[in-house]
Formats: C-alpha cells, sequence, structure tokens
C-alpha cells in the first residue's frame, strides 16, 4: 500500500511528520503499538488515516471532555464524517439515539467512565473494534502528574471487548510510566516508538526573583517587550483572572481561561485566541493537553508547574508550526511552597478517605456541599471497589512521596545550573538531546529573535449591535 | 433588568410567605409543585426558569448584597423585606420565562451556529470550528441551513435583513441588544465571554447574563408575530404549545379520559402529592378548569374569602382557620383565583 498516497488523498498532507509512518504500518500490520511522540507531532494521524484502511471502528479513549469534543471538531474540519463522542454528560435521548446508529461511525470517542458500563461494551461488542486508541495514555500512571483512576478500568474491560489490537499514545512518559502503560494495556510484544520529546524550536529561559512584586514587574514588562500570541500559566484560577486583569489595564489584549467557566466561554476564548482578537491567555492547567493553535510564539510559567511532566505538556502548547518559541518560566523565592501546598490540597485526605469508605456512594453529596474533593472522590471510589481501608491509606501515602519526588525534580529544573533542555531530557530518562542554537538560558539566547515583533491585532469591535452585525454578515 | 432586581421583585410577591431560596428554584426553573403553583399564586411568570444554570453562589452574592444595602432583612425562615425594598422603582421587563421555559438558549445556540456558518462561507471560509458542540444543534443547524439554500447571496442579504428589522423592533434597550450581538460569533470574530461582556459594560457577569435572556425573549415576542418563513423556521420546537410541563399534560390527559387521581396516580406509577401539583397546575392554566371533583362551592368559597381576609397566601394560616380543608383543596382554591398565564 502506498502509504504516501492515501495520506495525501485523504488529508491533503505532502509527507509524514517523524514517526507517523512506522506507527502506522505497524498498526496496519496488526501490531500492539506504544508511540511515544512530542507534543504537537501529529498522534492523531496515527489512528486516523488506518481508519481509511481498517475493515472496524476504531474506539479512541480520551481523558477529557473537552479534549474529546477538540478531536471530534478537528476530525470533522478535515471532512471526516462518521465521527462521534460518547460521553456522561450526554443528554439521555442523545445517548440513546447514539447508540442505536453506533454501528455507522468509524471514530468513536468514548470517555474511560463510560467504557465500563456493561451496556455500553455489549454495544462496541457488537460492532466489532478494529482498533482501540489509548490516547494521552500516561494518565493510567498511578504516579503520574495527569492519573485518572479510570483510565485503569480500561485494562478491564480488554478482555471483554476480546482483545482488541491497541494503540497507546503519549507525549509526556518516563520509562517507569512506559513500563506501566505496557501493562496495563497488556500491550503483547508491542511496536514502541520513541522519538525524543524535545522539541527543539523551544528556547527554555529561567528567570528568578527576590520577591513576588519584582516577578510580576517582569511578566508585565515581558509582555510589553516581546509579542504574543502566548499563553501566560498561572497555578490558580483566581490568580489567571487576576493577571488577565492587569494585562488589559495595560491595554494588552487579554482574557483568562481556566476550568471553572462555562464551555461556551471557554469556545469563545480558544476563538479569540485563535482568531487573533487575543494577545495572551492568561490560563490555569486547564488549557493545556490537546489544545492546538498552531502560532504561540511565548510560554509564559509564571508560577512553577506542579511535574516536570505537567510543564512539558505546557511548553508543548508553543511552536507547534516549527518556528522558534520561547518558554519563560519565572520563579520568585519561595515559590515552590505554592507548589507544594497546591500538590497536597489536591491530595485525598485521611477524613475524605475514611468517609468515602463509610458512606460509599452517599459520599457523592459531600462534594456539592463542599466537604469533598471532586478528584479526591474520583480517586478514592476507584480504590475502594478494591482495596481495604489500610491498603488505599497505603496507596496514597505512597502517591503522596511520589509527588514530592515530583515537585522536587520541579525544584531541580529552578535550581540546578546546567542545560534546561539537557535536564528535561534526563527526567524521561532520555539520552542527551543535542543543543540546538538559542537552546536556553544557560546556553545562551538571541532575545532579538522574540522580540518586539508585537503583531498587529485586529481593531476591537465595540460598536453598537447594528455594526457588529454588518461585520458578521457582510453583505 | 439587573439580577437584583429579578430577586427582588420575586421577593416583593412573596415578602413574608416564602423561603429566601425560593426566588433561586424559581429562577432555576425547578418543576417542583411548591414552585409551579407559586407562579400563579404570585404572578411570577416572567421570572421561571431564566437562568437555569444559575449557580448558587452566584445568587448567594445576590443576597448578601440585598442584605447589605439594607433591602432584605437577615431571617432564617422567610422572605423579609424592608420597606425601601418597596419603593424601589423596578424597571419593568420583556422576560417571558414561563412561556419560553429556558427554550430560548436552544434558539440561541441554533442561530449562533447559523450566522457563525453563514459568516465563514459568506467570506470564502468553507472549515471552521463550530462555535457550539452540542450533535442536535449541530445536526439541526446543518438542516436549517440546506432548507433555506444559505449559499444563495440573495438568501443571506434577506436573512440579515430580517434579522436586523425584527431586533429593531424588540421591546428592550439597545444597550441589550449591543450585549446579545456580542455573544454571536463569525469569521474572524469570536463571541465574548460574560466576564468580557461585564467587564466592557460596567455590570457584574450575572446581570450581562440576565440581559440576554431578556432581549431574546424580546426578540422571540417579535419573530412570533412576523410570521416569516426564514426566521419562524428557526423558532421550531421553542414556543410551547401547551403551557403545562410535559408530565402535567400526560396527567391531563387521562383527567380528560375521566380516570380519577388516584387511578392517574396509579396508572402513571407515581405518588399522589405528584398527581396533586399536576391537577393545580392545571387549575392555574386552564381557565375553564372545574373544582367540582375535588370540593363543593361551599368550602372553595370558604378558602377564597379566608385567604382574602388574612392576606395570606400561606397553607398553614388557612389550613388553621379552616381544618376541614385539605392542603391540597387549598392549594387548588388558591391557584384558581391567580389563574392567568
Ligand atoms: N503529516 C502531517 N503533515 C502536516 N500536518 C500534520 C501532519 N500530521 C499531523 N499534522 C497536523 O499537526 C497538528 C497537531 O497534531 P495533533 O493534534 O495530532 O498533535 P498531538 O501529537 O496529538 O499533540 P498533543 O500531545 O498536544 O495532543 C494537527 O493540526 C495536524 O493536522
Ligand atoms: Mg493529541
Ligand atoms: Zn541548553
Amino acid at each position: 500500500m502506498n502509504l504516501e498516497k492515501l495520506l495525501y488523498d485523504a488529508y491533503g498532507y505532502t509527507e509524514f511528520r517523524p514517526g507517523q509512518k512506522q506507527v502506522i504500518e505497524q498498526v496496519l500490520a496488526g501490531r500492539d503499538v506504544l508511540a511515544l511522540l512530542p507534543t504537537g507531532m501529529g498522534k492523531s494521524l496515527c489512528y486516523q488515516l488506518p481508519g481509511k484502511v481498517l475493515p472496524g471502528a476504531i474506539v479512541i479513549v480520551s481523558p477529557l471532555l473537552s479534549l474529546m469534543q477538540d478531536q471530534v471538531a478537528q476530525l470533522k474540519k478535515m471532512g471526516e464524517k462518521s465521527v462521534i463522542a460518547i460521553n456522561s454528560f450526554m443528554k439521555p435521548e442523545d445517548r440513546e439515539k447514539a447508540w442505536n446508529t453506533l454501528g455507522t461511525y468509524k471514530f468513536i470517542f468514548v470517555a474511560p467512565e463510560m467504557l465500563v458500563q456493561p451496556y455500553v461494551l455489549g454495544k462496541l461488542n457488537a460492532l466489532g473494534i478494529s482498533l482501540l486508541v489509548a490516547d494521552e495514555a500516561h494518565c493510567i500512571s498511578q504516579w503520574g502528574f495527569d492519573f485518572r483512576p479510570d483510565y485503569l478500568r480500561i485494562a478491564e474491560v480488554l478482555p471483554k471487548l476480546g482483545n482488541p489490537q491497541t494503540l497507546a499514545l503519549t507525549a509526556t512518559a518516563t520509562d517507569k510510566v512506559t513500563d506501566e502503560i505496557k501493562h496495563y494495556l497488556k500491550l503483547s510484544d508491542p511496536f514502541i516508538y520513541s522519538h525524543p520529546m524535545d522539541r527543539e524550536n523551544i528556547s527554555y529561559d529561567i528567570r528568578k526573583f527576590e520577591n513576588d512584586h519584582e516577578k510580576l514587574e517582569a511578566l508585565m514588562n515581558l509582555v510589553a517587550e516581546y509579542g504574543g500570541p502566548g499563553i501566560i500559566y498561572a497555578g490558580t484560577r483566581r490568580k489567571s483572572q487576576e493577571l488577565a486583569e492587569r494585562l488589559l489595564t495595560l491595554g494588552i489584549r487579554a482574557a483568562f481561561y481556566h476550568g471553572g467557566m462555562e464551555q461556551q466561554d471557554r469556545i469563545f476564548v480558544q476563538q479569540q485566541f485563535a482568531n487573533k482578537e487575543l494577545e495572551w491567555v492568561c490560563a490555569t492547567n486547564a488549557f493545556g493537553m490537546g489544545v492546538h493553535i498552531p502560532d504561540i510564539r511565548h510560554v509564559i510559567h509564571f508560577q512553577l508547574p506542579s511535574s516536570i511532566e505537567g510543564y512539558v505538556q505546557e511548553v508543548g502548547r508553543a511552536g507547534r508550526d516549527s518556528l522558534p518559541s520561547l518558554a519563560t518560566l519565572l520563579y520568585a523565592a519561595g515559590d515552590e511552597r505554592l507548589v507544594e501546598s497546591l500538590i497536597m490540597d489536591d491530595l485525598p485526605e485521611r477524613h475524605e478517605i475514611e468517609l468515602i469508605y463509610e458512606r460509599g456512594e452517599e459520599a457523592k453529596h459531600l462534594i456539592e456541599q463542599g466537604m469533598m474533593r471532586e478528584t479526591a472522590y474520583r480517586i478514592i471510589s476507584y480504590w475502594r471497589e478494591r482495596l481495604p481501608l489500610q491498603g488505599t491509606l497505603n496507596q496514597i501515602e505512597r502517591l503522596k512521596i511520589e509527588k514530592q519526588r515530583q515537585a522536587a525534580s520541579v525544584r531541580g529544573l529552578v535550581h540546578s545550573s546546567g542545560c534546561i533542555r539537557q535536564y528535561i531530557s534526563m527526567s524521561f530518562d532520555q539520552k542527551n538531546p543535542s543543543i540546538p542554537p538559542n537552546c536556553c538560558s544557560f546556553h545562551g539566547i538571541d532575545h532579538s529573535l522574540f522580540k518586539g515583533n508585537r503583531r498587529e491585532l485586529k481593531a476591537s469591535q465595540h460598536g453598537s449591535w447594528k455594526e457588529r452585525l454588518k461585520v458578521l454578515l457582510p453583505i | 433588568m439587573r439580577f437584583d432586581e429579578v430577586v427582588l421583585a420575586i421577593m416583593r410577591a412573596v415578602d413574608g410567605q416564602r423561603t429566601v431560596s425560593s426566588p433561586y428554584h424559581l429562577i432555576k426553573g425547578k418543576k417542583s409543585g411548591q414552585t409551579i403553583q407559586d407562579i400563579g399564586y404570585f404572578g411570577l411568570h416572567p421570572y421561571f426558569a431564566v437562568l437555569p444554570k444559575l449557580d448558587k453562589q452566584e445568587y448567594l452574592a445576590s443576597i448578601d448584597r440585598l442584605q447589605t444595602q439594607g433591602y432584605l432583612i437577615p431571617d432564617d425562615n422567610s422572605v423579609k423585606l424592608h420597606r425601601s425594598a418597596f419603593d424601589l422603582e423596578i424597571p419593568s421587563t420583556p422576560l417571558n420565562g414561563w412561556k419560553y421555559r429556558s427554550n430560548e438558549n436552544r434558539f440561541f445556540a441554533r442561530l449562533s451556529l447559523v450566522v457563525q456558518t453563514m459568516s465563514n462561507f459568506m467570506q470564502g471560509q468553507k472549515r471552521f470550528d463550530p462555535v457550539v458542540t452540542d450533535e442536535t444543534v449541530q445536526m439541526w443547524a446543518k438542516a436549517y441551513l440546506n432548507r433555506i439554500d444559505f449559499r444563495s447571496p440573495a438568501v443571506q442579504e434577506a436573512f440579515k435583513n430580517q434579522l436586523e428589522s425584527s431586533l429593531a423592533l424588540a421591546k428592550t434597550t439597545e444597550a441589550h441588544k449591543d450585549i446579545l450581538m456580542e455573544r454571536l460569533s463569525g469569521y474572524g470574530v469570536g463571541g465574548l465571554t460574560w466576564d468580557q461582556l461585564a467587564m466592557e459594560h460596567k455590570l457584574l457577569p450575572i446581570d450581562v447574563k440576565i440581559a440576554v435572556v431578556e432581549a431574546v425573549h424580546a426578540w422571540l415576542d417579535v419573530l412570533e408575530e412576523m410570521k416569516h418563513p426564514m426566521l419562524a423556521g428557526l423558532l421550531e420546537g421553542i414556543v410551547q404549545t401547551s403551557a403545562l410541563t410535559e408530565s402535567a399534560k400526560r396527567t391531563q390527559n387521562l383527567a380528560e379520559r375521566g380516570f380519577s387521581l388516584k387511578q392517574i396516580a396509579e396508572l402513571r406509577q407515581l405518588k399522589t402529592s405528584t398527581i396533586e401539583d399536576h391537577f393545580v397546575e392545571m387549575a392555574m392554566n386552564d381557565p375553564a378548569f372545574s373544582f367540582a371533583p375535588f370540593m363543593d362551592e361551599h368550602l372553595f368559597e370558604s378558602i377564597k374569602h379566608i385567604s382574602k381576609e388574612l392576606k395570606s397566601m400561606r397553607l398553614r394560616d388557612i389550613k388553621e382557620r379552616l381544618p376541614e380543608a385539605s392542603y391540597f383543596q387549598i392549594r387548588l382554591a388558591l391557584a384558581m383565583r391567580g389563574g392567568v398565564t
């Protein structure tokens, strides 16, 4: 089969990106595949193209609702019609309709928590699955920065689906996580494609300050001197809001984005950003995995990320068009304390664990009353089905230690005095990367490359409704 | 109308007779018997289900403001307004929640997608990220666009002109129309978030949300009258033909076929109290509703008389004076008094 021709005919791309062809060949040869490709390299294509050849359905498991929606939108935009996403937020009547017509779809996105329901399994089984895709497969790692207990359930349903051929995709996996993926997804003699995680077109800059005040001032100078489009990552929702407001008062076009906003508003911000109506988006990590806007030039971390993996995911939003881009990490003395407290805040506490063991499903109500965090509930109810109380307490204790290790490696990123690129590669158990020009603040960056290219933004449309209507529908 | 004014308007009607959280349920559109019947008793039709996604915290923030300003007196049992709250001028509103039942959101989602599609196609862009991700709306919009032949420049022009002339007729302020239009997206132009709108118009986010609902309701009123096929198409299934909730409608059908309240409860496997709620709802909405199967003329008149005398709609107050009446009978009688839609 001529894969290049297929690629061109199906999607209009003239060549494969590194790794894509090798992965697709092995998928078509019927092997389980684990593909480790950097952010933005085009992992989705590794299941999209096989969909054109394989006889049955491609079932994609995706960790986030928003990610799922983005991918469905992307596929549709590429002219793919038989795509559907099934999640627990669908209206019952829509879901029913989806189930009844499931056989007509080629690409079926399923949220992991749906996958385990017997009814869903039955429907999928009847369908004939050609390929099961675990996107963002690192979410399966209990020790990972992005652990989703529901991902572990994929392992449990595999036999019930007749152990279909599996493709696991991720951009951020250490050796340890790679092993976990292989183990849990029961990949038998898998083909593993591992591309260096390093993104050569990104220059890493770290700047340190005495205190918060200086750091904030530095941020204001950065946005004034350097152009966007860029993302400023803040540790909390409130901070993302605060920073956006500050930029706005300086007359810089900015908006905030976080998980607490309704979905329509999040779509609006993404669109404004893609339309170049905004120069900066101040965001929490909700604006991360899967966000695909090609020409982001600058990613600034205003607060320390909670893990190197998370950092790589977030930085990975930059330069997806392969052009030089800058990643700036701003650090003020003592910042690690904030990260550590955020990390610990995320972990379920003893009283929460005990409550869930006592009350089971009922404990869900405690979330609404603000007595329990949603993430804590999710994690603990998974373990409750499998372990006695003490076992879970031990499990969480180990998780805490692992999180502390991750925090320590972030501290290392800031305080080690060597090459930043090397440090990151090392964290992923990869061999030393080659050092590109403008590698990092240790090797030196020619900042004039990035400075002063503040782009012309479109004039804002704040006229009357009639004027706006004319802009929307110009006749 | 600002959000706090919506809350105050409701509170003025139920002052002393309902809890502080009752406006919250009404605004969210809770379909409980109590909420539905209050709409009739107190004439709260405009405000039903105007913000189905209202967050409890946002509501509590409003309560907080009203207390700080002295309009609302903190009280654990019921709404207790200060006299000043009654002197306040509250602007009249085009809100018509009881009629539109939050369906304006579906209308607006359709409109958003239709405008975005036309905007992109007009400017040579055939691929774009849809601003609405709901599959049902997407499918609906696709069918609608094809039906009106949206690629034709003549159709595009007519569509735009009709939007403009109909919105111009809507009985709401220009500022509200500005806000509404800013929630629409097109080629190279993204809709604005609630926070962006709040900042631009120097209002609270919750106030711009209400502003959009007011503007859409006012607009829907116009569109319904116009009966132009192109825009009227967008209203498909938006305006309910019956004022009853779905469930109450089913009860009504059975009642019309001669089944008694008890029989209906058994047939539908619902609690008697639920079916009673349905009858109260019917009493409220149907001018021809007859109380005869449930009480005699004398009892009916007594309930109405006592309610008037006590100046109260409180069931307990009436029950105290008329122990022989059941709560259901009292609710039914009171509902008939208010019985308008
Ligand atoms: N062979 C190719 N030629 C040109 N463009 C491509 C090719 N393969 C993929 N792309 C484009 O690259 C972009 C990024 O792809 P994709 O979203 O699959 O990245 P990803 O690896 O999944 O990233 P992430 O880890 O952030 O999820 C898409 O817009 C896609 O259309
Ligand atoms: Mg991806
Ligand atoms: Zn370096």
